[in-house]
């Protein structure tokens, strides 16, 4: 019982960083109707360019020494005398990396938000209109490139990245069990609810967010009615790449940084299915209930089978429910 | 200038090629292939080879992508299950049948597996169409895989490290050189083409073209859409199989990883590239697939002349290139070579009339 708290806790988390990554595809989905299958890529990118602001860049030889590792004299003399693994200790590691985890966060969200941008303006914008095999395959050649070209810039080895809040160990008790966490776990769940959450309202109650859901509804009354819609398409990839930048520090944090980050968006991409392509609700419900899930099949099972975890339920429900758990049914005429 | 396609009886109208043009292009393919195997050197025998099985698994996706209309991504899993299918025929029934029949039975035993195993994968195909479907065999992909390196068929396929495969025997020739399978390779791949060509012409065939269409309709057409759905799958999954199975024979080890997705995205590059729904588009297809990397490596190879710097530049740029030949080919020409191909024969045909 005790076991299963644990790692129902730890699925939680992981499904929260799931829905991160679902909440870009879903926004495209929306607003394009297109189902980006290389959205994992966009996250890889996310990951190497936070390796590279918060890493490369502080290590150069031209950035100034804080950048690298701030240390105040005010820290220096909180610092002394602390014992090791102290919570304070790790607060105070944390501040000294903060510039670089700063620079880090702000170069990806930039540099991924004009990746998007890019990729919207010159390869999804001339297919507009076309089949959605043809839109879905562009994106499937994408992944091709993207790939290719991360391996092209980043030869070094990816080494290690600084954690985006303070790791310190956290134990409390729930139900009468010993429950343990990193604190970076922790902060990462609240980052990635936070921005869910944050999304969907945006897109509830927003001129812009109003302007999506319009679009989403239909394309040319959406267009007759004044609402730009090329705008909406690059809005709808910036906001995709910029959650997809975040994520991508998340898990760079978590577990490193490798060309496999990409094969994530697959596992993804079966939960955005299995929630309904268009529902922000059944993506979450399902982003944790594969997260639970995986964390279950890794407690019972091994952890090779957290790998098809996604794939098996993805295919359960699209053959009981064909639109997912929550979306809506394509009406199609004749 | 073709002005008509005059038919004088009802055999030369149910010929598979109907004019001579296409029969003279066969036979000139033949003599082609045949020279091939008999003065091409390893390198070429080599390429030519994997084209050959690249070309057989192609042509079956291309019956249910390009014929159906079913997105598929996952078809590598069909070509894993050919591969695995005979080396398990091979290690099993070695000691019951006799050595020379054993490819024989082999063969047929890899394309049946494969043909039950489309018709698992397709389940999905009755309830889900389009992008669900994609994804749905894309996760069958995941699956076969991971079945396939488990532990607890470790000892059948070998897990994760691959296992050893058997060298073809038939009827006593034993295949053991790469211009013995590569005869074997080419027969069976031209034999593929011709009865996709065939497929075509039948009831069956239409039937898919009809569904690929417009699905609803067909249905109101009273064609069964459960029936035709599974058995397009059935006979891509089997063209699958035996591509795998050749695959198998022609590879001294095979490994799970070689049938990742990456293989299953490659395939259908190449009726991308080909164009779809036609027969020549996978062997288009196939040729450009195959091609582009060797021929960047051949310039890798003459600039660096060995240097470790531009060699570990290489792989990242044959997968760009390889991105780039479908985001090309989708955003210029969408119907693939097939059709450059069809403006310049309608060009050539009406000259000095028009042109194109």
């Amino acid at each position: 019982m005790g076991q299963l708290l644990q790692y129902g806790i730890n699925g939680l988390m992981a499904g929260a960083i799931y829905a991160l990554i679902a909440v870009g595809i879903v926004s495209v989905f929306k607003a394009t109707r297109v189902v980006n299958f290389a959205h994992g890529y966009l996250i890889m990118f996310g990951a190497y360019f936070y390796f590279t602001f918060a890493v490369l860049v502080p290590q150069a030889a031209w950035a100034p020494e804080w950048l690298q590792s701030w240390r105040p004299d005010w820290m220096i003399e909180m610092r002394e005398g602390l014992p090791m693994f102290s919570p304070l200790a790790a607060v105070l590691d944390w501040l000294a990396n903060g510039p670089r985890i700063l620079l880090g966060l702000a170069g990806a969200l930039i540099c991924n938000a004009l990746l998007g941008l890019l990729i919207e303006r010159t390869l999804m914008r001339p297919l507009m209109g076309q089949s959605v095999f043809a839109m879905i395959m562009l994106t499937v050649g994408l992944i091709s490139i993207l790939s290719g070209s991360a391996q092209l810039i980043w030869t070094s080895d990816a080494e290690f990245v600084p954690a985006l809040a303070p790791n310190t160990p956290i134990r409390f008790e729930l139900f009468g069990q010993m429950i343990f966490l990193f604190g970076a776990d922790l902060a990462n769940m609240v980052i990635a609810l936070v921005i869910f959450a944050a999304i969907v309202a945006m897109v509830r109650y927003t001129k812009s967010g109003v302007a999506i859901r319009a679009t989403a509804e239909d394309q040319s009354t959406a267009y007759s009615m004044g609402i730009s819609v090329p705008k909406v398409f690059s809005r709808a990839w910036v906001l995709a790449s910029t959650t997809g930048a975040i994520a991508g520090a998340i898990l760079a944090t978590r577990n490193g940084i490798s060309p496999a980050l990409g094969l994530f968006g697959f596992s993804v991409l079966a939960i955005v299915l299995m929630g309904g392509l268009d529902s922000y609700l059944g993506v979450f419900l399902a982003a944790m209930i594969v997260g639970v899930l995986e964390a279950l099949a890794q407690w019972q099972l091994g952890g090779e089978w957290a790998e098809i975890v996604p794939y098996v339920a993805v295919l359960l429900v699209i053959l009981i429910r064909p639109h997912g758990l929550f979306g809506t049914r394509e009406i199609e005429r004749i | 200038m073709i002005t008509g396609n005059l038919k004088s009886s009802y055999a030369t109208d149910e010929q598979v090629l109907n004019n001579r043009w296409k029969r003279l292009f066969l036979w000139l393919c033949i003599a082609g292939l045949g020279l091939i195997a008999a003065f091409g050197n390893n390198y070429i025998i080599l390429i030519a080879c994997q084209m050959g099985i690249m070309l057989i698994a192609v042509t079956g996706v291309n019956v249910v992508i390009g014929y159906t209309g079913l997105m598929s991504l996952g078809h590598a899993a069909f070509l894993a299950i050919g591969a695995y299918a005979v080396v398990i025929f091979h290690n099993a029934a070695g000691a019951i049948i006799p050595e020379s029949l054993l490819t024989l039975a082999a063969i047929p035993f890899a394309v049946l597996v494969s043909a039950i195993a489309g018709v698992i994968v397709g389940l999905p195909s009755l309830r889900v169409k389009g992008l669900y479907l994609a994804v749905a065999t894309l996760s069958a992909n995941f699956i076969v895989l991971f079945l396939i390196e488990e532990s607890f068929s470790a000892p059948w396929t070998g897990g994760v490290n691959g296992i050893n495969t058997p060298t073809p025997n038939l009827l006593g020739w034993e295949m053991d050189t790469r211009r013995e399978q590569f005869v074997l390779i080419a027969t069976l791949a031209v034999l593929g083409l011709l009865a996709a060509q065939n497929l075509f012409r039948t009831r069956v065939g239409r039937a898919f073209i009809a569904i690929r269409d417009r699905d609803y309709s067909a249905e109101i057409l009273g064609i069964s859409l459960y029936r035709y759905k599974l058995i397009s799958f059935a006979i891509s999954a089997a063209y699958c199989g035996l591509a795998g199975a050749l695959f198998a024979y022609f590879y001294a080890r095979i490994l799970p990883e070689q049938f990742e997705l990456h293989l299953s995205l490659m395939l259908v590059a190449a009726i991308i590239v080909g164009g779809m729904g036609r027969t020549m588009g996978p062997v288009f297809g196939v040729i450009i697939i195959v091609m582009v990397p060797e021929l960047i490596k051949v310039v890798f190879g003459a600039l660096a002349g060995g240097g470790a710097e531009l060699a570990m530049i290489r792989a990242p740029i044959q997968e760009i290139a390889f991105g780039a030949l479908i985001v090309g080919f989708l955003l210029f020409e969408p119907f693939g070579i097939t059709q450059i191909v069809d403006r310049g024969l309608r060009a050539l045909n009406r000259w000095p009339f028009a042109r194109g």
